[in-house]
């Protein structure tokens, strides 16, 4: 009877096993497997042979693709960083009871709602050196003193990196609120009659409480900024002088421009290796909070 | 990026099944594919097909539209043919690609049907761009060249001709900046983002110093050599931040441009297609103000220009390959590029059309543009361009993005790199 049941139950999900498999594990097979060979579209002549480790070890000792993993940290540090603190305050003002809570709740959701490369657009027009509006904003008229945000390495790379928190702090701001609207009532009323300040309200009830839903949002904010590409893409094509080729882009330049199928893919697989293993990180971490949190 | 290939894929499987059920019937015409982007005026050319197809009905000519930017065209018409694609019979290519296509065995032989004579109709730039190995693979369709425009209200109030030479055009700039008092006037507006256009600006400073970036006959790279580091280094002290704006780091063509149309630049380098946009008042405050001719060179060389535009070719694997021959011969006829320049404002690539009174008459600047286009020169001819492009595209960003960027260490590692392409490019496997 049970065994018949799980025969029934493996139809039903057969569908989106299928699904799963054509869309997802194939192609990161392939991915594996295309590492692994000397393939380059403009060269058929060459064929496609195996190389072995070459791709990889080729990789390893790329200088741009080293400056690339150290421009996608520093991008992925920043901003994870600034959206968890940005999200916090946005979920804790959402939380607060006040005439209006709706409407500024769906406000705070738009930048996410958008499209990424329509908002790469707008920021990409914001930050224009003649006569974008965070140079109007910041000199007013004086054209003199107007800073060319997306010419300057530095400037660049802080300019793909605001226009992603402006982006994506609403979407950690909503995890957040999630895990704030689970906390009982009662701890605050009980801590009120015990007399105890806002901020211990915050640091000894909330702040514990919230800390499975931070690693939640902390967990898919550096797993999505590491795969940061299409505001590179758009708002800077990775340059000026490599200031933004963050590693996506550097994968998509190597496979797509140039046509190394087998060293793109070996950069695409080191980059599902290392989001693979911050996921099995993380995923341990919140497990164990949650757990901690139940007991 | 596995998305895209996906839907690469099934775009591919569903273009192949679509003309394969078109062609079962023997009694029909036979139907030639031409795989295209979207033009800017799709009513032009699509008169021109259904004219090719009432005046040959026995072929029909079926149009198959790519992405209109050309790396991503590049990216599908290179895997189609790459997995030997019958359901394409011609294909518009982009002027980097003949050595490739040619290299592959994915573009058609064309050398016994456009031969010697019919070449020499045409201007040498292109011809030299669809030649590779000693044979022809491309007809030339319609080219684009490196243009200098400039204000000519300005310099003729300050009594200047058009400058031939790049100190003179910084001198020129000095002295009408200064006189005309306004801080937001710039000398020189150009393209200086890391892309391709980065290498055709650059390209041109080396080669109109008599320099270049490697020699093909020996597989040598000559970036090393003091004309292309001194033309490099001009850049860097020279042009960017004190006569073209910093911002120019991140400009493309259409940022460019609006810095010289917005009366904010004397010198303008880009493409035959400006020309339209800056004389148009309704978003021009500079039209009629503008003179257009051959870039500045160093002083004791000739000016260059980086060559651009299109060409048809026909597919290897083609199973019609004489009517798309009869289809390309139509479309590069004195006739069709008469009809493309003055009704799509193309540039033709038959010298015959810009001594034709009425081309002349309609559009007259063509005239004008025509020196540049004699001196335009292709890019590195490659099976392997698109990464040795990708190498110098980082050589000339990284070069000229600060005041005090080392450009003799860099420009060994980059000639090293081009020599290491180019060796890959040049090995066949028997």
């Amino acid at each position: 009877m049970i065994r018949k049941d799980q025969t029934f139950h493996f139809f039903l999900l057969a569908p989106l096993l299928i699904i799963l498999f054509l869309f997802i594990g194939l192609p990161i097979c392939q991915s594996f497997f295309l590492s692994f060979h000397r393939d380059i579209v403009g060269l058929p002549n060459l064929g496609n042979a195996f190389v072995g480790w070459v791709n990889y070890s080729n990789l390893l000792h790329d200088p741009v693709a080293r400056h690339s993993l150290l421009i996608t940290g520093v991008f992925v540090g920043i901003t994870t960083f600034f959206e968890l603190l940005l999200g916090l305050f946005f979920a804790l003002l959402m939380h607060h009871r006040f005439p209006g809570r709706g409407a500024l709740r769906a406000c705070v959701l738009i930048p996410w709602a958008i499209p990424t490369v329509v908002s790469a657009q707008m920021w990409r027009f914001l930050f224009n050196d003649a006569y974008g509006m965070v140079n109007y904003a910041l000199f007013g008229a004086d054209t003199t003193k107007y800073i060319p945000w997306l010419s300057l390495p530095a400037t660049a790379l802080l300019s793909i990196v605001t226009a992603d928190i402006w982006k994506t702090s609403s979407f950690a701001a909503l995890l957040i609120l999630a895990g704030l609207q689970v906390i009982p009532e009662d701890l605050y009323q009980a801590a009120r009659v015990d007399g105890a300040s806002r901020w211990s309200r915050f640091q000894h009830i909330t702040w514990p409480l919230i800390r499975p839903a931070m690693l939640v949002a902390l967990l898919f904010r550096t797993i999505d900024a590491f795969r940061v590409f299409d505001l590179a893409f758009v708002m800077t094509q990775g340059g000026p002088a490599d200031a933004t080729n963050v590693l996506q882009l550097y994968g998509y330049k190597k496979m797509f421009v140039e046509g190394w199928m087998g060293y793109g893919s070996a950069i695409s697989v080191c980059i599902f290796i290392i989001v693979l293993f911050l996921a099995v990180v993380y995923v341990q971490m919140v497990g164990r909070r949650l757990l901690e949190a139940r007991v | 990026m596995r998305v895209v290939l996906r839907s690469i894929l099934v775009l591919g499987m569903l273009c192949s099944t679509g003309i394969g059920i078109q062609e079962s019937r023997a009694d029909d015409p036979m139907i030639i594919t031409f795989l295209t982007w979207k033009p800017n005026q799709p009513g032009v050319w699509k008169q021109l097909i259904e004219r090719f197809n009432r005046e040959n009905p026995n072929i029909q000519v079926r149009v198959q539209v790519a992405p209109h930017s050309s790396t991503e065209y590049h990216a599908i018409i290179s895997q189609r043919l790459k997995n030997k694609d019958k359901s394409v019979d011609v294909f518009f290519m982009d002027v980097i690609w003949p050595p490739q296509f040619a290299n592959a065995g994915w573009a058609l032989d064309l050398t016994s049907r456009f031969t010697p004579q019919q070449r020499q109709k045409f201007l040498h730039g292109p011809i030299s761009a669809n030649t590779y190995g000693g044979k022809i693979y491309g007809v030339p369709c319609y080219l684009g060249a490196g243009l200098f425009y400039y204000r000519k209200d300005l310099l003729k109030k300050y009594h200047f001709k058009p400058p031939e030479t790049w100190s003179a055009m910084l001198s020129q700039g000095k002295v009408i900046i200064e006189a005309e008092k306004n801080p937001g006037l710039n000398i020189y507006s150009a393209q200086f983002k890391q892309y391709e256009g980065l290498v055709c600006n650059m390209l041109e400073f080396i080669w109109s110093n008599g320099g270049s970036v490697f020699d093909s006959e020996t597989g040598k790279a000559t970036l090393a050599m003091p004309p292309a580091e001194q033309a490099v280094t001009f850049v860097r002290d020279h042009i960017i931040g004190k006569a073209a704006p910093r911002g120019a780091l991140n400009y493309e063509e259409p940022e460019s441009l609006d810095l010289f149309i917005q009366g904010k630049a004397i010198f303008h380098r880009n493409w035959p297609y400006a020309w339209a946009v800056m004389n148009d008042p309704k978003g021009s405050r500079i039209a009629g103000k503008v003179g257009v001719g051959p870039l500045p060179a160093f002083h004791g060389h000739s000016s260059a220009s980086t060559l651009g535009g299109w060409q048809f070719g026909i597919n290897r694997y083609s199973r019609h390959p004489k009517q798309a021959w009869q289809f390309v011969k139509f479309m590069t006829s004195h006739e069709t590029q008469k009809f493309l320049a003055i009704n799509a404002a193309v540039a033709p690539t038959r010298r015959s059309v810009y001594h034709d009174p009425d081309v002349q008459k309609k559009m007259p600047h063509l005239e004008a543009f025509l020196p540049a286009f004699e001196k335009a020169r292709p890019r590195p001819l490659s099976p392997v361009y698109p990464m040795i492009s990708q190498a110098l595209q980082r050589f000339f960003s990284r070069s000229i993005v600060g005041e005090k960027t080392n450009i003799q260490e860099m420009i060994q590692t980059t000639s090293g790199e081009i020599e290491k392409l180019f060796k890959l490019g040049s090995m066949i496997r028997k």
